[in-house]
């Protein structure tokens, strides 16, 4: 009897290895042996061709007809506009122009410096999200492209260390730990946000080395004066910043535009591509 | 007794191990098989567009056939109307936005490939994520930017791998539609929907 009760144990044992392996087969394309051709198909797909609706679909994508909370939504489709015109008569040209007169080369210099420059914003959010190695390969890829990639123009890191940025922010961190994204905000010039993004700005900004420039009065010989009401260390971080916009939009010229050839209603469209994108960055 | 009672249970085990073991690699293979296929044709249509000894409609129609038989676009029509809606539309509505919406959905992947053409693809790994689900996960690499494209496809029943969705940078094109088209739809009808579509290009905002 003690035995029986013994083959039967092994048995199930075996079995349930043999299913978990089944299931919890992560399957990588490489490895695979052609050496079994002589088994059963998967599980047919109850899609019908001819225009009947299969459910597993219909499931999958069932979020998109939610309906969503947006008290917001007069004005932002009002901000959306503004953008978009801002984007398409001042951005674009101005970006165009700057594109006509610069480089490839020199304009994907000032972008890694910039880049560089948020080391620290993207190394405290790998922190805060427990991402260690993450924040250990930032942590490298600031040295050696500072010393290096002189000042950070080049990116030996990821050219010759194969060692990829992780980009994070404050907002993909209180998502990290279960903050929702609130309902969708779009912000003058900045473009598409959320309750949870927006408040993270501040955070964010306070890791942005051009909100610094005013401390250090070695690097501009004046630094005292207004100019139109506006003090001069803020006219300098404001310069910088519109710097940094338009040599980055140099470098993604159509992008926008061929974006906004799949949609129909340009607000609501732009909105959701915002919402899945974040969802997307957070769960990474 | 005893001993026929140990050879069952004997063979019943290697059955089942060879069974799922021969099952998994069933998987793997033709997992691999939908890499290298999805591969092959989307190689096919960057290398279309980089030819530059063919013309503009020369390089449409190569690209277009090639994608005719890795997109199943009318389930993409489908899905990104959704049932509710494709079961109130007749024949003849349904057969009309398929037309004017895979239109659409064509152009749109041109465009997006075609604004890379200077960038080459890398085709990482294939997932399986349902029984017949599989997921083939794609880059768009450039010098300094990678845009991350994933091809989701399924099985159909005449047994082919076919591209259901694509996802790029985390934004599923079927589940945009979708939501555009069910927000559009409760303020108009089915018809006014597919008037906008026949005068796309004209944007709303």
């Amino acid at each position: 009897m003690p035995k029986n009760i013994l083959a039967s144990l092994t048995f199930f044992i075996i079995l349930s290895i043999s299913i978990m392996s089944l299931k919890g087969q992560v399957v990588f394309a490489q490895a695979s042996t052609p050496e079994t051709s002589n088994a059963v198909p998967l599980t047919e797909s109850s899609v019908d061709d001819e225009g009947g609706f299969d459910d597993e679909f219909e499931d999958e994508f069932a979020v998109a007809e939610q309906e969503v909370f947006d008290p917001l939504g007069g004005y932002n489709r009002v901000m959306t506009g503004f953008n978009d015109g801002f984007y398409i008569f001042v951005l674009d040209p101005v970006a165009r122009g700057y594109r006509w007169v610069l480089p490839d080369t020199a304009r994907r210099g000032v972008k890694n410096f910039f880049h560089n420059l948020f080391f620290p914003l993207r190394f405290v959010n790998n922190v805060l999200q427990l991402k260690a190695k993450n924040a250990g390969e930032e942590f490298l890829r600031f040295s050696i492209n500072s010393t290096i990639g002189i000042l950070g123009f080049w990116d030996p890191a990821k050219d010759l260390f194969g060692l990829e940025a992780h980009e994070e922010d404050f907002g993909q961190t209180l998502g990290y730990y279960g903050v929702g994204g609130g309902f969708h905000v779009v912000l003058p010039f900045l473009g598409p946000s959320n309750l949870r993004d927006m408040f993270s700005l501040y955070p964010d900004m306070q890791m942005d080395p051009v909100n610094y420039v005013e401390k250090r009065p070695y690097n501009f010989p004046k630094q005292e004066g207004e100019y139109l009401g506006v003090s001069r260390p803020t006219l300098q971080a404001l310069e910088m910043k519109l710097f940094k916009t338009v040599n980055n939009e140099s470098l993604r010229i159509g992008q926008y535009e061929n974006l906004k050839k799949d949609a129909i209603e340009l607000y609501p469209f732009l909105r959701d591509v915002y919402e899945q994108n974040r969802a997307k960055l957070i769960r990474e | 007794m005893q001993f026929t009672k140990k050879i069952i249970i004997n063979m019943l085990l290697v059955t089942i191990f060879s069974l799922s073991f021969g099952t998994t690699f069933l998987f793997a293979d033709e997992i691999s098989e939908i890499r290298e296929m999805t591969k092959e044709k989307v190689d096919h249509v960057i290398s279309t567009l980089k030819d530059d000894s063919l013309s503009k409609a020369e390089k449409k129609e190569g690209i277009l056939k090639t994608i005719d038989s890795l997109f199943d676009f009318s389930l993409m029509a489908r899905l990104s109307l959704g049932k509710k809606h494709w079961t109130t539309l007749s024949t003849e509505g349904r057969a009309e936005f398929s037309e004017l919406f895979v239109e659409k959905l064509k152009q749109s992947y041109l465009d997006k490939l075609d604004l890379y053409t200077d960038e080459e693809v890398v085709v990482d790994e294939a997932k399986l994520t349902k029984k017949n689900r599989v997921e083939v996960l794609t880059y768009l690499v450039s010098k300094d930017d990678k845009m991350e494209m994933t091809y989701k496809l399924y099985k159909t029943k005449k047994n082919v791998w076919m591209v259901y969705d694509v996802d790029v940078l985390g934004v599923s094109i079927v589940q945009t539609y979708r939501s555009q088209f069910s927000g559009i739809l409760k303020k108009e009808s089915l018809e006014e929907l597919i008037e906008r579509l026949r005068s796309s290009g004209e944007l709303g905002s």
